[in-house]
């Protein structure tokens, strides 16, 4: 009855990953397996509705071995064909047509022997569990959807500025594009609330929602932490020790910082509120974490210079 | 005080108006209180309000008893165990934060 438009195009013994000889009870056994992973309230994904249901349709016309063997004889548009067409004779007529004995076009022979027995091993509530999706509704009412969750990966400079993202993800009518406005100074983690997009409901009950869940790519050059951003600050032995003015790359564009003389390896220098902003507070810090680097290879007057210093310096940063 | 009250109030439903907007039975909507699958406030008259949140909980109920033919007790254990899991999964997203 709700066959989706999308279920009948691939193949139902497909969809459940048995052969088309499978039992009942494997048929079963694949059935369960495989909504336990898709469905909607155990995965977030958005596509594991459309394929909650598609497995729910697929058990639910394999599951029954009247619409099984329609299913089997026909294909996909068994429900097109009269109710009194006899699928054995059907396709007796088709195969039997060039060497009178072909039986498998469906694996019929296989089914034919598992039918009877496997029968009892379904009970009610098994049959029932199968109604959501493929025979949706029937005794249940209306059910709202399920939310959904689906990643968001930021750059540092869409978490500062915010913006648009253009996100397609598969949906129910195919692939749909959505245009996700992204706030201004979102945080790692921060869920991205798109009202009514999330699973639909059935018989009219509302949709869940859908949330993008931001994920802050790692940059080259800041670290995030909430809405603080660190940045390394390179810094030669003579800037540290005498003290300097120099330029730091910020989300906003340069910013001097004023490093005080006597400054070493791993002091956090702060540019107040430079951080990602806050939409309801105040924005974060941006952190400017000193490493002094020295010249690789000296000239001999930066050698002469750093010997001087040694001989002169009484300094000795091992000492406790 | 009194106004804040009457806004508290406004924003839930009582048990009828719940039951309506969730297509369920109210007796069911008793029974899933009882089972400490829902939550309620009950009032001095003895009345059960809901806060909208908890509808989306019921459409979860639904959904899994649909889905998996749960009994309503399993549906409660399921419910939390999946709770449980999404809060396990938040933990390292967080932890994952690249730091100083």
């Amino acid at each position: 009855m709700a066959a989706g438009p999308r279920a009948d195009r691939r193949d139902f013994y497909e969809i459940l990953g048995v052969p088309r000889t499978a039992t009942q009870d494997e048929i079963q056994r694949a059935y369960r397996k495989l909504a336990r992973q898709h469905h909607p309230d155990v995965n977030k994904d958005p596509a594991a509705e459309d394929r909650f249901k598609e497995i729910s349709e697929a058990y639910d016309v394999l599951s029954d071995p009247q619409t099984r063997r329609r299913y089997d004889a026909f294909g996909p548009d068994f429900r097109q064909v009269p109710e009194d067409v006899d699928p054995e004779a059907f396709q007796r007529g088709r195969a039997g047509a060039g060497t009178g004995q072909a039986r498998g076009a469906g694996g019929a022979g296989g089914f034919g022997t598992g039918l009877g027995g496997d029968l009892g091993g379904i009970d009610i509530e098994d049959l029932l569990g199968g109604m959501f999706g493929g025979r949706a509704g029937r005794g249940f009412g209306p059910i709202p959807g399920a939310d959904q969750e689906a990643e968001l990966e930021l750059t540092v400079e869409e978490a500062f500025q915010g913006g648009h993202r253009s996100v397609t993800l598969e949906g129910p009518d195919g692939r749909r594009t959505l245009d996700v406005r992204i706030p201004a100074g979102v945080t790692n983690g921060q869920r991205i609330r798109l009202a009514g997009q999330g699973g639909r409901g059935s018989e009219g009950a509302p949709n869940g929602d859908l949330y993008f869940v931001a994920r802050i790519a790692p940059h080259p050059r800041y670290r995030v932490d909430g809405r603080d951003l660190y940045v390394d600050l390179p810094l030669a032995p003579w800037e540290a020790a005498l003290g300097t003015s120099v330029g730091v790359e910020t989300p906003r564009g340069e910013m001097k910082v004023k490093v005080p003389p006597g400054t070493s390896t791993g002091k956090r220098l702060r540019l107040r509120h430079h951080g990602l902003p806050h939409p309801r507070g105040s924005a974060g810090h941006l952190y400017a974490e000193v490493r002094i680097v020295v010249p690789a290879k000296l000239t001999d007057d930066e050698r002469r210079l750093f010997d001087e210093l040694a001989a002169v310096s009484t300094f000795d940063p091992r000492r406790r | 005080m009194g106004y804040a009250l009457v806004l508290v109030r406004s924003a839930s439903l009582n048990l009828e108006a719940f039951a309506r907007a969730t297509g369920t039975h109210p007796g069911l909507v008793r029974r899933l209180v009882a089972l400490g699958i829902l939550d309620a406030d009950r009032d001095a008259a003895g009345e059960l309000w809901f806060a909208p949140s908890q509808m989306a909980v019921v459409g979860r109920v639904q959904r899994l008893r649909a889905g998996f033919g749960l009994n309503y007790a399993a549906v409660g254990l399921v419910a939390d165990l999946l709770d449980r899991i999404a809060l396990l999964e938040a933990a390292p997203r967080e932890a994952r934060r690249p730091g100083r």
